[in-house]
């Protein structure tokens, strides 16, 4: 806490230049995890190009609290010091600010478990950014964090943008489609495989796709569009199933078949996955969430199954600002 | 193309209409610029289709002018192989101030002679090394490009149940049932074609409604998909056409009279599945045949009433101009389907490019 002064800047644009001595104070930033994704693919971009893209299934249980305490001098130091993409981030938002010359120390407390499909490092990287533009007495735009968040991690998550429904560009960082503010109220009961393994998800082989998948995208973004407008689920169902289906041919769930007929059996009307990792959610009617009977049923019955790290969660009950 | 307005695309995007509580009409201007843009795009990225490069088809209807608007615009050379009995001098005269060659094959027996069409085609593929032949009876591409309107279909509607289409070249009803289905499994298809079209097997012979139907098998129709089939005759489908410009104001060509006739009659069945008609073209190409009282007081059976419904049948024979017939297909293949007809002897050929 070196220049930790008493008049902070205030409202400052992203990409204004601030001066160097500028008054920056501590700053606290958070972020979500997610619960992997309802839609991941390739999809035209209104330069009729085609762009990997993905609707992330925001999990807000789980957070990432980054503290940044400003320096004079540049260079980020990072705790744990395994956060290089978070420190990275600093560095990058410091340089967005004007504050190239500034420096910090970067502390991240996580509750988001690493390596299953939670987003923790996005959560890291996004929570720093807010960190570092609140010391700068500045909040920025979900359009700005997630464009550093990229810059700094190769490829992102929507998590920037919290709870709203978009398809987001992920190794671009920019938005493809807003589908309206809030996602219909839905309830996930999540789990994992108990043979998985953790994921190391930049090593992970980017999917190709056949021209049949590619068009069939097309239509499930059309669909997610239109589930989203009407606020309704079950048509979200409909888009995670068959993209989890379809990412079956690229990171093959072993137990795949068994969540398929434990989710017929109770009712649910849509399975998501982690396009890249190992987590699996049924979807079912956000009323189901507060049946704690209900809950409980489902639960045993995937514990049954061998399943584990199941928790259940709800979405759209309220768009959480980013 | 880039983000900026592109006349094309806005003018393969359907108007849609409401014609019952549980149907809606996807009316095209010209549908079949879907399937052409979409072709025309992957060749020229693929290379198949370089600049100023040569573009040839076999077609009777609506492709060729859709084809023909993008190669005009586009800078291509194009021939378009047709048949003397399915081309009329208006349609020639707008494909080939669009820059097109038309070759008109004598077709004797009035069914489009569409082998001789191919044998036509294939000549000037030997004698044009580099030509680019779109294919759409039997590219998959046809049916990918269908994937827009499925788009288009479910951010307007959400839930499909059932679509109705008429079957040409099987793209449109095959490609947007494809989409639907894998996203409502339930999703019933039907498909519209006339008598004497041998798509889903009658004999081949002279057919009055012509648009639908096809006297080849396209590799396109994927009977395994379909639920039901209907042949509706020239004169039901004129008369409803008619009633869809007199009660709707939609002014459409005569095969959507046939889609709109069977999708009145899907719908009326099933008061709860959402039921959508496919219509492909509108009616200015028939104002001086369909919409006109001296050439439609000449057909035998003129005027008609609107049938009610069909006649269901237990086997596939063709039927005179004023009847509508339906069979219950049930998702199987041609083969099949002949087969429990005792009929495995008159497989119709397959078209092999």
């Amino acid at each position: 806490m070196t220049s930790n002064r008493s008049h902070p800047t205030y409202g400052q644009q992203a990409g204004a230049s601030a001066p160097s001595n500028s008054a920056l104070q501590v700053g606290t930033g958070r972020a979500s995890a997610h619960h992997g994704e309802l839609l991941q693919g390739v999809f035209e971009g209104e330069d009729g190009r085609l762009h990997r893209g993905l609707i992330t299934l925001p999990y807000a249980a789980l957070q990432a609290v980054a503290t940044f305490w400003p320096r004079a001098q540049p260079g980020i130091r990072a705790r744990p010091d395994s956060c290089t993409k978070a420190s990275r981030a600093a560095q990058l938002t410091l340089q967005h600010l004007g504050l190239s010359g500034r420096g910090g120390d970067l502390t991240i407390e996580s509750t988001i478990p690493v390596g299953h499909g939670y987003g923790s490092s996005t959560a890291d990287v996004i929570a720093t950014i807010r960190a570092v533009a609140a010391s700068a007495g500045t909040t920025l735009q979900a359009s700005s964090v997630a464009r550093l968040a990229v810059a700094a991690e190769g490829a992102s998550d929507a998590i920037a943008y919290g709870e709203w429904a978009l398809l987001f560009a992920h190794c671009e960082g920019v938005v493809l489609e807003h589908f309206g503010k809030e996602f219909p109220p839905l309830a996930i009961i999540g789990f994992r495989g108990a043979r998985d393994r953790p994921v190391e998800t930049l090593s992970f082989p980017r999917a190709r796709y056949d021209a049949d998948e590619i068009e069939a995208f097309r239509v499930m973004r059309g669909l997610a569009c239109r589930a989203v407008r009407q606020q309704d689920p079950r048509l979200l169902g409909r888009v995670a199933t068959l993209s989890a289906c379809i990412n079956q041919r690229r990171l093959c769930k072993p137990e795949f078949e068994t969540v398929l007929s434990i989710s017929r059996e109770q009712g649910a009307f849509g399975i998501q996955v982690a396009h890249s990792g190992t987590l699996i959610g049924l979807m079912l009617d956000a009323e189901v969430a507060t049946n704690a009977d209900r809950v409980a049923a489902i639960g045993r019955s995937l514990a049954r199954a061998g399943f584990g790290d199941i928790a259940s969660f709800t979405l759209g009950s309220g768009a959480r600002q980013p | 193309m880039t983000g900026t307005a592109d006349y094309f695309r806005d003018l393969e995007v359907p108007r849609f209409a409401r014609l019952a509580p549980n149907l809606t009409a996807a009316c095209f201007p010209l549908m079949k610029l879907m399937p052409a843009r979409f072709m025309v795009d992957r060749a020229e990225a693929s290379g198949l289709l370089g600049r100023g490069g040569h573009i040839v088809e076999t077609t009777s209807g609506t492709f060729g002018l859709a084809i023909a608007m993008l190669a005009a615009a586009r800078r291509y050379e194009l021939t378009l192989i047709t048949a003397s009995s399915l081309i009329d001098l208006k349609l020639t005269r707008r494909l080939e101030s669009l820059g097109a060659r038309v070759a008109a094959i004598d077709d004797p027996k009035g069914d489009g002679n569409q082998p001789g069409r191919l044998e036509r085609l294939h000549a000037i593929l030997k004698g044009n090394p580099g030509t680019y032949w779109p294919r759409q009876y039997d590219s998959p591409e046809n049916r990918l490009a269908y994937a827009r309107l499925a788009d288009m279909v479910v951010r307007a509607f959400g839930q499909i149940d059932c679509v109705v289409g008429c079957v040409g070249t099987g793209g449109s009803l095959c490609g947007t049932g494809k989409f639907l289905r894998q996203l409502f499994p339930h999703l019933r298809l039907v498909a519209v074609d006339t008598h004497r079209s041998i798509l889903f097997g009658q004999p081949v012979g002279r057919r009055t409604l012509r648009g639908l139907g096809n006297s080849v098998l396209p590799q396109n129709v994927r009977h395994e998909m379909i639920d039901e089939v209907h042949w509706v005759g020239a004169l039901p489908a004129f008369a409803m056409a008619h009633c869809l410009l007199r009660e709707h104001g939609i002014f459409m060509g005569p095969t959507s009279g046939a889609a709109a006739l069977v999708g009145g009659w899907v719908a009326r069945q099933r008061p709860q599945m959402a039921t959508l008609v496919i219509m492909p073209d509108e009616g200015h190409r028939h104002s001086d045949t369909v919409y006109n009282d001296d050439w439609l007081n000449r057909l035998e059976g003129w005027p008609t009433s609107l049938p009610s419904g069909p006649t269901d049948v237990e086997r596939i024979l063709p039927a005179a101009e004023t009847d509508w017939t339906r069979f219950a297909w049930r998702r199987r293949t041609l083969k099949a389907v002949l087969a429990d007809l005792g009929r495995d002897d008159c497989e119709p050929p397959d078209l092999k490019s």
